[in-house]
């Protein structure tokens, strides 16, 4: 494995480049983990942006980043970020601009846009070896439209659009899965109240080339109804209980980089959330509890046969 | 036409307040046009919601500017002119303001000459962190001033809207905004309908000419860097978080980390300083201090009182 510079927690960033004064929501857990990647990748980057909350980030003319930004349709950002590169590469090219002023192209979008309606953009981007970091902030649902469900949206949650006694009926795509199944050069998935493994992975991933995706939990208090004060916690929470396995996949061997040996309840992590109180009250709803926690059993159990790959 | 404008900021529920409203006088047999209008459709962030009724047809649209009642749950957005509180208020408009001082300090404080009601008071919230639901609260005060909204509609109406939360919080919320209702029995009719305005009479918008331009001109493109700092996201703020320096270790890196809004920053020995202009109270940093070394104090509290917070 190759070297990081973020061996303990004291190495991580202490000065932050991502401006404040931003119109998130105060407690945004996808704006946390960006600014703690955004403190690894710099500022000599694109970000492509399709449209959903983090649009609001740049509203003319105010920007919180330090360098360049584009705003796409949101089915197309990684067209977007094909254009961008190709225009890079020619001027690179014709030694408009030196290698030293390249810039790292860099599609950031929600899940809305990464699990469902920008695939098949992605999908072209991958085959064509498209040379991008792809940031996928997933707050598990259409969060900048009132939290409707997306294809990240877990079985059984409430979203403005299942508010059913049992939540949303569908299951959450494998993203990391359908990703790989492309063979890119790295996957992974980050928390950003995890945010050592978080940089570790930004820091190899800035340092490879071609397709690759980050999928960033991104706990969100407006849209899962908490406290703001508890995105960290819930963060760790869904790491402590297997909800949300940290991984990366480089070259198609998956390692887990933050195994959760002994597993909390997923109850511990549920229960906090107003999304999932219909679960607890007026009664608990047993069976879709005991659903829940025996598909994450199932994937630990799966993921521990080294020989089943 | 009642004309009522309810301000509050994102997560308080002046939205839920101005449905409630809007339902009772529905039930009522009134016409009724209900809306919220956000800036940043974000939790903290100043918002507004109003409520026309009237018993004839409503022609008029969009946002009131003569207000006959302003409802204001949260008296820190007083101040914020963004956040436009004051604005069409004249000697007919009734301001009813949540907060701990006294209407006449309000009335003196903004120097206008109509009515200033603050809530009544109802029972201390138990958790400081914790914002008041008050939605209800404030839904109910409304419909008593105007006096024509009876105890049983009002009560239909928060049963009807807040359902999908569940009995308990109907049931409390039930209690809170029918006590209000009660104590303000003195005042009820003190809110009357304004005037009807013709449609020839309404304000043009301040329209601003820009003359087209090449695409490659005219679109916005920004050239200097985190220019969102201009921002004072620390408007949203109701709570503060205030750092007892006695009590860090200078473990940062928890901290400064984890704020999502790069609003904590170190000085030279490495202390953590929180940028009040910027930071929006989310609490994070106090829940994941790992000696409780940052406290979060009332925002009131901490402009009134001591500078808090610097290291001496
Ligand atoms: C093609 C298209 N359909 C719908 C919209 C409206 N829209 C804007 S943001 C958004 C939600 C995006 O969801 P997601 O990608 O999960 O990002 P989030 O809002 O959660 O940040 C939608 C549906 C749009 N901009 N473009
Ligand atoms: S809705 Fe959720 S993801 Fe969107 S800005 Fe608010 S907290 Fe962040
Ligand atoms: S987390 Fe707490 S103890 Fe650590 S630096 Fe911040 S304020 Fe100080
Ligand atoms: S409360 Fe703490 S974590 Fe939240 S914005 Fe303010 S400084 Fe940052």
């Amino acid at each position: 494995m190759s070297e990081t510079v973020f061996k303990r927690m004291k190495s991580l960033p202490s000065a932050h480049l991502l401006g404040a004064g931003t119109s998130l929501c105060a407690g945004c857990g996808g704006l946390e983990a960006l600014k703690e990647i955004y403190d690894i990748l710099g500022e000599k980057t694109v970000i492509v942006n399709a449209a959903g909350c983090m649009t609001l980030l740049t509203i003319y003319p105010f920007t919180p980043f330090r360098g360049s930004w584009l705003y796409t349709a949101m089915a197309s950002a990684p067209a977007g970020a094909q254009g961008i590169r190709d225009a890079l590469d020619i001027l690179l090219h014709k030694g408009r601009i030196s290698p030293e002023e390249d810039l790292k192209v860099v599609v950031l979008t929600g899940d809305g846009a990464a699990y469902g309606m920008g695939l098949s953009s992605t999908s072209g981007a991958i085959e064509r070896e498209l040379d991008f970091l792809y940031i996928c902030y997933d707050n598990e649902g259409y969060g900048n439209t009132g939290q409707q469900f997306s294809g990240a949206t877990p079985h059984g949650a409430r979203t403005s659009t299942s508010k059913g006694p049992r939540g949303f009926p569908g299951y959450k795509k494998d993203l990391f899965a359908i990703w790989s199944a492309h063979r890119p050069s790295y996957v992974a998935t980050v928390v950003g109240a995890e945010a050592l493994d978080l940089a570790r992975k930004i820091e190899k991933a800035a340092g490879l080339k071609g397709p690759r995706l980050i999928i960033a939990l991104s706990p969100c208090p407006t849209g899962w109804s908490y406290d703001p004060k508890e995105t960290v916690e819930i963060g760790k929470l869904a790491v402590k209980t297997g909800v949300w396995p940290l991984k990366e996949s480089i070259n198609g061997e998956v390692v887990h980089t933050k195994v959760p040996h002994k597993r909390l309840p997923v109850e511990a992590y549920l229960e906090r959330q107003g999304r999932f109180a219909h679960l607890f009250s007026p009664q608990r709803n047993k069976v879709l509890l005991k659903e829940i926690q025996a598909r994450v059993d199932a994937y630990w159990e799966r993921v521990s046969q080294p020989t089943l790959l | 036409m009642y004309r009522i404008r309810f301000h509050g900021r994102g997560g308080q529920g002046m939205k839920t307040a101005s449905r409630i409203l809007g339902r009772a006088f529905f039930l009522e047999g009134f016409e009724v046009q209900d809306a919220p209008r956000y800036g940043a459709e974000r939790r903290g962030a100043p918002m507004f919601a109003y409520v026309r009724a009237s018993r004839n047809t409503i022609n008029e649209r969009g946002i009131i500017r003569r207000p006959d009642l302003v409802v204001v749950a949260d008296d820190t957005l007083v101040p914020v002119s963004a956040a436009g509180v004051l604005q069409g208020v004249t000697e007919h408009t009734v301001m009813l303001i949540n907060s701990n001082e006294k209407p006449e300090v309000w009335k003196d404080r903004l120097n206008i000459s109509g009515q200033v009601l603050t809530m009544p008071s109802v029972a201390e919230k138990e958790d400081r962190l914790e914002p008041r639901f008050i939605s209800a609260s404030c839904a109910g005060v409304a419909a008593r001033l105007v006096g024509v909204i009876s105890r049983t509609s009002l009560k239909q109406a928060i049963s009807a809207e807040l359902a999908h939360l569940g009995a308990a919080v109907v049931d409390k919320n039930l209690a809170g905004a029918l006590e209000s209702y009660d104590l303000m029995g003195s005042h009820s009719g003190s809110v009357t309908p304004g005037h009807e305005v013709p449609a020839y009479a309404y304000q043009n918008p301040e329209w601003i000419e820009l003359p087209f331009e090449d695409a490659r001109v005219s679109a916005p493109a920004i050239h200097a860097t985190a220019t969102s700092e201009k921002m004072k996201t620390g408007l949203w703020r109701t709570m503060r978080p205030v750092i007892d320096y006695s009590r860090c270790n200078r473990c940062w890196w928890v901290c400064s980390t984890f704020c999502p809004d790069s609003a904590i920053s170190l000085d030279d020995e490495g202390y953590p300083q929180i940028d009040y202009e910027h930071c929006k109270g989310c609490m994070v940093c106090v829940a994941q201090c790992p000696s409780h070394a940052i406290h979060a104090i009332p925002e009131q509290e901490a402009e009134a009182g001591t500078p808090a917070g610097e290291r001496l």
